[in-house]
Protein backbone atom coordinates (compact mmCIF):
# COMPACT_ATOMS: atom_id res chain seq x y z
CA UNK A 1 0.00 0.00 0.00
CA UNK A 2 1.01 3.55 -0.69
CA UNK A 3 1.01 6.42 1.37
CA UNK A 4 -2.16 7.31 2.58
CA UNK A 5 -4.09 10.11 0.63
CA UNK A 6 -6.95 12.51 1.41
CA UNK A 7 -9.94 11.79 -1.33
CA UNK A 8 -12.93 13.65 -0.52
CA UNK A 9 -16.58 13.44 -2.12
CA UNK A 10 -18.20 16.08 -1.14
CA UNK A 11 -21.22 14.80 -3.34
CA UNK A 12 -21.24 10.82 -1.53
CA UNK A 13 -20.71 12.89 2.05
CA UNK A 14 -23.84 15.23 1.42
CA UNK A 15 -25.88 12.19 0.40
CA UNK A 16 -24.69 9.87 3.34
CA UNK A 17 -25.22 12.72 5.80
CA UNK A 18 -28.51 12.93 4.63
CA UNK A 19 -29.14 9.59 5.20
CA UNK A 20 -27.46 9.52 8.75
CA UNK A 21 -29.49 12.12 9.68
CA UNK A 22 -32.25 10.16 9.32
CA UNK A 23 -31.00 7.70 11.58
CA UNK A 24 -31.32 4.36 8.74
CA UNK A 25 -29.46 1.98 8.49
CA UNK A 26 -28.98 0.36 5.26
CA UNK A 27 -27.02 -3.01 3.03
CA UNK A 28 -27.83 -1.23 0.12
CA UNK A 29 -29.80 2.38 -1.45
CA UNK A 30 -32.77 2.66 -4.01
CA UNK A 31 -32.76 5.27 -6.63
CA UNK A 32 -35.71 6.65 -4.03
CA UNK A 33 -32.41 7.16 -1.56
CA UNK A 34 -30.70 8.91 -3.91
CA UNK A 35 -33.16 10.93 -5.44
CA UNK A 36 -32.41 14.47 -6.16
CA UNK A 37 -28.61 14.22 -5.25
CA UNK A 38 -26.22 14.94 -8.09
CA UNK A 39 -23.54 11.67 -8.55
CA UNK A 40 -21.33 10.32 -10.81
CA UNK A 41 -22.37 7.33 -12.57
CA UNK A 42 -19.59 4.75 -10.21
CA UNK A 43 -20.86 6.82 -6.92
CA UNK A 44 -24.27 5.81 -7.81
CA UNK A 45 -23.10 2.45 -8.24
CA UNK A 46 -21.24 2.01 -4.92
CA UNK A 47 -24.64 3.19 -2.89
CA UNK A 48 -26.71 0.86 -4.18
CA UNK A 49 -24.55 -1.94 -3.94
CA UNK A 50 -23.49 -1.07 -0.52
CA UNK A 51 -19.48 -1.52 -1.25
CA UNK A 52 -18.20 0.06 1.13
CA UNK A 53 -14.38 -0.37 0.14
CA UNK A 54 -15.70 1.83 -3.20
CA UNK A 55 -17.12 3.90 -1.38
CA UNK A 56 -14.33 4.80 0.86
CA UNK A 57 -11.88 4.54 -2.35
CA UNK A 58 -14.14 7.46 -3.89
CA UNK A 59 -13.72 9.68 -1.22
CA UNK A 60 -17.09 8.78 1.03
CA UNK A 61 -16.31 9.74 4.76
CA UNK A 62 -15.54 6.05 6.79
CA UNK A 63 -17.64 7.39 9.83
CA UNK A 64 -20.23 7.66 7.48
CA UNK A 65 -19.89 4.62 5.86
CA UNK A 66 -20.26 3.00 9.04
CA UNK A 67 -22.74 4.75 10.42
CA UNK A 68 -24.88 4.27 6.92
CA UNK A 69 -24.04 0.78 5.89
CA UNK A 70 -23.45 -0.54 9.65
CA UNK A 71 -24.73 -3.95 8.77
CA UNK A 72 -22.28 -4.57 6.05
CA UNK A 73 -18.90 -5.10 9.17
CA UNK A 74 -18.85 -8.46 10.91
CA UNK A 75 -17.61 -6.11 14.02
CA UNK B 1 -6.43 31.79 41.19
CA UNK B 2 -8.08 29.42 39.15
CA UNK B 3 -6.21 25.78 38.91
CA UNK B 4 -5.60 22.74 36.81
CA UNK B 5 -6.34 20.48 39.78
CA UNK B 6 -6.43 16.55 37.39
CA UNK B 7 -6.02 15.75 33.89
CA UNK B 8 -6.76 12.39 32.11
CA UNK B 9 -6.67 10.67 28.35
CA UNK B 10 -9.03 7.88 27.64
CA UNK B 11 -10.17 5.87 24.62
CA UNK B 12 -14.10 6.10 23.65
CA UNK B 13 -15.97 3.95 21.24
CA UNK B 14 -19.76 3.17 21.26
CA UNK B 15 -18.72 -1.19 22.11
CA UNK B 16 -16.77 -0.08 25.40
CA UNK B 17 -20.45 0.04 26.83
CA UNK B 18 -22.38 -0.99 23.76
CA UNK B 19 -21.19 -5.02 23.84
CA UNK B 20 -18.84 -5.31 27.01
CA UNK B 21 -20.11 -8.94 26.43
CA UNK B 22 -18.37 -9.91 23.43
CA UNK B 23 -14.80 -8.36 24.36
CA UNK B 24 -12.28 -11.03 26.37
CA UNK B 25 -13.79 -10.30 30.28
CA UNK B 26 -10.14 -9.69 31.62
CA UNK B 27 -9.66 -7.32 29.06
CA UNK B 28 -12.43 -5.49 29.73
CA UNK B 29 -12.33 -5.93 33.44
CA UNK B 30 -8.63 -4.32 33.28
CA UNK B 31 -10.36 -1.09 31.18
CA UNK B 32 -13.35 -0.97 33.54
CA UNK B 33 -10.65 -0.74 36.27
CA UNK B 34 -8.80 1.89 34.48
CA UNK B 35 -11.76 3.54 33.83
CA UNK B 36 -12.65 3.50 37.87
CA UNK B 37 -9.21 4.52 38.87
CA UNK B 38 -9.56 7.59 36.53
CA UNK B 39 -13.02 8.61 38.73
CA UNK B 40 -11.71 7.96 41.97
CA UNK B 41 -9.06 10.14 40.99
CA UNK B 42 -10.85 13.16 39.78
CA UNK B 43 -13.69 12.62 42.33
CA UNK B 44 -10.67 12.71 44.80
CA UNK B 45 -9.43 16.44 43.03
CA UNK B 46 -12.81 18.13 43.64
CA UNK B 47 -13.10 19.90 40.49
CA UNK B 48 -15.84 22.31 39.80
CA UNK B 49 -15.72 22.17 35.87
CA UNK B 50 -14.43 19.03 33.44
CA UNK B 51 -12.88 20.67 30.37
CA UNK B 52 -13.15 18.15 27.28
CA UNK B 53 -10.93 17.76 24.44
CA UNK B 54 -13.34 15.74 21.81
CA UNK B 55 -14.16 15.86 18.40
CA UNK B 56 -17.57 15.33 16.21
CA UNK B 57 -17.91 12.17 13.56
CA UNK B 58 -19.70 13.88 11.13
CA UNK B 59 -22.65 14.18 13.39
CA UNK B 60 -23.14 17.86 14.43
CA UNK B 61 -20.91 19.11 11.00
CA UNK B 62 -21.68 18.24 8.09
CA UNK B 63 -19.39 19.02 4.53
CA UNK B 64 -21.20 22.38 4.21
CA UNK B 65 -19.79 23.58 7.56
CA UNK B 66 -16.41 21.85 9.37
CA UNK B 67 -14.74 24.20 11.90
CA UNK B 68 -11.22 22.83 13.09
CA UNK B 69 -12.01 23.87 16.32
CA UNK B 70 -15.17 24.84 17.91
CA UNK B 71 -16.16 25.48 21.82
CA UNK B 72 -19.59 24.28 22.82
CA UNK B 73 -21.96 26.66 24.33
CA UNK B 74 -24.47 24.45 25.05
CA UNK B 75 -26.92 24.72 28.28
CA UNK B 76 -26.49 20.90 28.41
CA UNK B 77 -25.33 18.04 26.25
CA UNK B 78 -26.74 14.23 25.30
CA UNK B 79 -24.63 11.84 27.25
CA UNK B 80 -25.92 9.74 25.54
CA UNK B 81 -28.41 11.35 23.49
CA UNK B 82 -31.93 8.62 23.22
CA UNK B 83 -30.73 7.50 19.66
CA UNK B 84 -27.12 6.66 20.90
CA UNK B 85 -28.17 5.32 23.86
CA UNK B 86 -29.86 2.24 22.13
CA UNK B 87 -26.42 0.92 20.56
CA UNK B 88 -24.45 2.49 23.75
CA UNK B 89 -26.44 0.43 26.04
CA UNK B 90 -26.41 3.14 28.90
CA UNK B 91 -29.48 5.68 29.37
CA UNK B 92 -30.16 8.73 28.05
CA UNK B 93 -29.27 11.67 30.30
CA UNK B 94 -27.80 15.58 29.87
CA UNK B 95 -25.15 16.91 31.14
CA UNK B 96 -24.86 20.11 32.88
CA UNK B 97 -22.65 22.53 30.21
CA UNK B 98 -21.30 25.87 31.40
CA UNK B 99 -21.87 28.25 28.69
CA UNK B 100 -20.50 31.49 30.17
CA UNK B 101 -16.87 30.21 30.91
CA UNK B 102 -17.51 28.54 27.40
CA UNK B 103 -18.12 31.58 25.80
CA UNK B 104 -15.52 33.55 27.88
CA UNK B 105 -12.88 31.44 26.63
CA UNK B 106 -14.34 31.80 22.88
CA UNK B 107 -13.97 35.76 23.30
CA UNK B 108 -10.44 35.11 24.91
CA UNK B 109 -9.73 32.89 21.73
CA UNK B 110 -11.17 35.65 19.32
CA UNK B 111 -9.26 38.51 20.86
CA UNK B 112 -6.24 36.43 21.34
CA UNK B 113 -5.62 34.56 17.89
CA UNK B 114 -7.54 31.32 17.76
CA UNK B 115 -10.66 31.51 16.11
CA UNK B 116 -12.65 29.00 17.18
CA UNK B 117 -15.66 28.42 15.80
CA UNK B 118 -18.66 28.15 18.65
CA UNK B 119 -21.90 25.83 18.71
CA UNK B 120 -24.89 26.34 20.83
CA UNK B 121 -26.31 22.33 19.83
CA UNK B 122 -24.35 19.74 19.48
CA UNK B 123 -25.36 16.23 18.28
CA UNK B 124 -23.51 14.26 20.29
CA UNK B 125 -22.31 10.83 19.86
CA UNK B 126 -19.55 8.47 22.19
CA UNK B 127 -16.70 10.99 22.71
CA UNK B 128 -18.90 12.44 25.83
CA UNK B 129 -21.17 9.79 26.92
CA UNK B 130 -19.22 6.46 27.16
CA UNK B 131 -16.26 8.08 29.21
CA UNK B 132 -18.55 9.91 31.33
CA UNK B 133 -21.03 6.97 31.96
CA UNK B 134 -17.49 5.86 33.90
CA UNK B 135 -16.15 9.12 35.12
CA UNK B 136 -19.27 11.18 35.97
CA UNK B 137 -21.61 8.39 37.41
CA UNK B 138 -23.75 11.15 38.94
CA UNK B 139 -23.17 13.09 36.34
CA UNK B 140 -23.61 16.47 38.52
CA UNK B 141 -20.19 17.80 37.56
CA UNK B 142 -20.56 20.43 34.22
CA UNK B 143 -18.37 19.87 30.90
CA UNK B 144 -17.13 22.59 29.03
CA UNK B 145 -16.43 20.73 25.41
CA UNK B 146 -13.65 21.75 22.87
CA UNK B 147 -13.98 20.10 19.81
CA UNK B 148 -11.83 19.24 17.16
CA UNK B 149 -11.89 17.90 13.76
CA UNK B 150 -10.14 14.78 13.78
CA UNK B 151 -12.77 12.94 11.55
CA UNK B 152 -13.39 14.64 8.09
CA UNK B 153 -9.97 15.38 6.62
CA UNK B 154 -8.04 17.90 5.84
CA UNK B 155 -7.60 17.80 9.86
CA UNK B 156 -5.87 21.00 11.87
CA UNK B 157 -2.03 19.90 12.43
CA UNK B 158 -1.13 18.24 15.93
CA UNK B 159 1.13 20.79 16.15
CA UNK B 160 -1.63 23.83 16.14
CA UNK B 161 -3.46 20.83 18.94
CA UNK B 162 -0.85 21.26 21.13
CA UNK B 163 -1.08 25.07 20.58
CA UNK B 164 -4.65 25.41 20.97
CA UNK B 165 -4.28 23.26 23.93
CA UNK B 166 -1.92 25.69 25.99
CA UNK B 167 -3.95 28.35 24.76
CA UNK B 168 -6.80 26.82 26.89
CA UNK B 169 -4.39 25.65 29.94
CA UNK B 170 -3.29 29.10 29.97
CA UNK B 171 -6.83 30.41 29.44
CA UNK B 172 -7.95 28.17 32.70
CA UNK B 173 -4.95 29.56 34.81
CA UNK B 174 -5.97 33.47 34.17
CA UNK B 175 -9.48 33.23 34.89
CA UNK B 176 -9.88 34.99 38.51
CA UNK B 177 -11.02 32.65 41.85
CA UNK B 178 -10.24 29.87 42.87
CA UNK B 179 -12.11 27.53 40.15
CA UNK B 180 -10.64 24.48 40.00
CA UNK B 181 -10.75 22.62 36.74
CA UNK B 182 -10.52 19.07 35.36
CA UNK B 183 -9.18 18.21 32.13
CA UNK B 184 -9.83 15.26 29.87
CA UNK B 185 -9.24 14.42 26.70
CA UNK B 186 -11.19 11.49 24.56
CA UNK B 187 -10.51 9.28 21.41
CA UNK B 188 -7.77 7.04 19.74
CA UNK B 189 -5.72 5.21 20.28
CA UNK B 190 -4.94 2.82 16.88
CA UNK B 191 -7.89 1.99 14.89
CA UNK B 192 -10.10 1.33 11.33
CA UNK B 193 -13.73 2.69 11.50
CA UNK B 194 -15.50 2.36 7.97
CA UNK B 195 -12.22 2.54 5.61
CA UNK B 196 -11.23 -1.36 3.98
CA UNK B 197 -9.03 -1.88 7.61
CA UNK B 198 -11.86 -1.81 9.64
CA UNK B 199 -11.44 -4.03 12.93
CA UNK B 200 -7.42 -3.32 12.75
CA UNK B 201 -5.42 -2.53 15.95
CA UNK B 202 -1.95 -1.46 15.94
CA UNK B 203 -0.57 -1.93 19.34
CA UNK B 204 3.06 -1.46 18.69
CA UNK B 205 1.90 1.78 17.65
CA UNK B 206 -0.46 2.71 20.68
CA UNK B 207 2.67 1.71 22.89
CA UNK B 208 4.44 4.42 20.82
CA UNK B 209 2.26 7.41 21.82
CA UNK B 210 2.07 5.93 25.07
CA UNK B 211 5.77 5.95 25.89
CA UNK B 212 5.59 9.69 24.08
CA UNK B 213 2.52 10.44 27.31
CA UNK B 214 4.56 8.66 29.77
CA UNK B 215 7.46 11.16 29.02
CA UNK B 216 5.35 14.20 28.81
CA UNK B 217 6.70 14.33 24.78
CA UNK B 218 4.14 16.09 23.46
CA UNK B 219 6.48 17.44 20.72
CA UNK B 220 7.01 14.13 19.36
CA UNK B 221 3.71 13.82 18.88
CA UNK B 222 3.25 17.07 17.73
CA UNK B 223 5.43 16.34 14.95
CA UNK B 224 3.25 13.36 13.67
CA UNK B 225 1.75 13.84 9.89
CA UNK B 226 -1.94 13.22 9.59
CA UNK B 227 -0.21 10.80 6.88
CA UNK B 228 2.01 9.24 9.03
CA UNK B 229 -1.19 8.68 11.64
CA UNK B 230 -3.70 7.50 9.05
CA UNK B 231 -0.78 5.21 8.12
CA UNK B 232 0.34 3.54 11.83
CA UNK B 233 -2.88 4.19 14.02
CA UNK B 234 -5.97 4.43 11.47
CA UNK B 235 -8.43 7.16 10.75
CA UNK B 236 -9.83 6.26 14.50
CA UNK B 237 -5.54 7.43 15.33
CA UNK B 238 -6.35 11.25 14.33
CA UNK B 239 -8.34 11.33 17.27
CA UNK B 240 -4.92 11.60 19.47
CA UNK B 241 -5.50 15.60 18.44
CA UNK B 242 -7.63 15.52 21.48
CA UNK B 243 -4.46 13.88 23.76
CA UNK B 244 -2.31 16.41 21.99
CA UNK B 245 -4.43 19.33 22.82
CA UNK B 246 -4.70 18.14 26.34
CA UNK B 247 -0.82 17.34 26.85
CA UNK B 248 -0.35 21.45 25.38
CA UNK B 249 -2.40 22.48 28.55
CA UNK B 250 -0.03 21.03 31.17
CA UNK B 251 3.33 21.47 29.88
CA UNK B 252 5.82 19.42 31.64
CA UNK B 253 2.90 17.01 33.12
CA UNK B 254 3.57 13.38 32.29
CA UNK B 255 1.07 10.05 32.01
CA UNK B 256 0.39 7.29 33.79
CA UNK B 257 -0.82 4.66 31.86
CA UNK B 258 -3.20 3.15 34.16
CA UNK B 259 -4.78 0.45 31.77
CA UNK B 260 -4.05 -0.28 27.88
CA UNK B 261 -5.92 -3.19 26.04
CA UNK B 262 -5.99 -3.66 22.47
CA UNK B 263 -9.82 -5.10 22.53
CA UNK B 264 -9.96 -6.60 18.85
CA UNK B 265 -13.95 -6.93 19.56
CA UNK B 266 -14.31 -3.37 20.24
CA UNK B 267 -11.90 -2.57 17.10
CA UNK B 268 -9.94 -0.07 19.10
CA UNK B 269 -6.93 -0.01 21.10
CA UNK B 270 -8.42 1.49 24.60
CA UNK B 271 -6.90 3.34 27.09
CA UNK B 272 -6.63 5.29 30.44
CA UNK B 273 -4.58 7.63 31.31
CA UNK B 274 -3.66 9.80 34.31
CA UNK B 275 -1.51 13.01 33.86
CA UNK B 276 0.21 14.89 36.60
CA UNK B 277 2.91 17.48 37.28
Amino acid sequence: MGAPVIRTSYRLNKVLTAIARQHRMAATLTDEDLAGHALSDEERAALKTGDTTRLYQLGANPYLIRRVFRSRFSL
Amino acid sequence: MAEIVAAALTSHAPLITGRPDIARPEQRDRLYAGFREVARRIAAARPDLLVMFVNDHIQSFPYSNMPAFCVGLADAYDAPSAGASRLMQIAPRKIRGAPDWSLALLECGLAGGVDFAYSYELETWDELAVPLHFLLPDGRLPIAPVYTNCGAPPLPTPARCRDVGAFVGAFVRSRPGTERVALLATGGISHWVGTPETGRINPEWDHRVLDDVARGDVDRLAGLTWEEIERDGGNGGQEIRNWIALLGAVPGWKGEVLAYEPVAEWITGCATVWVRP
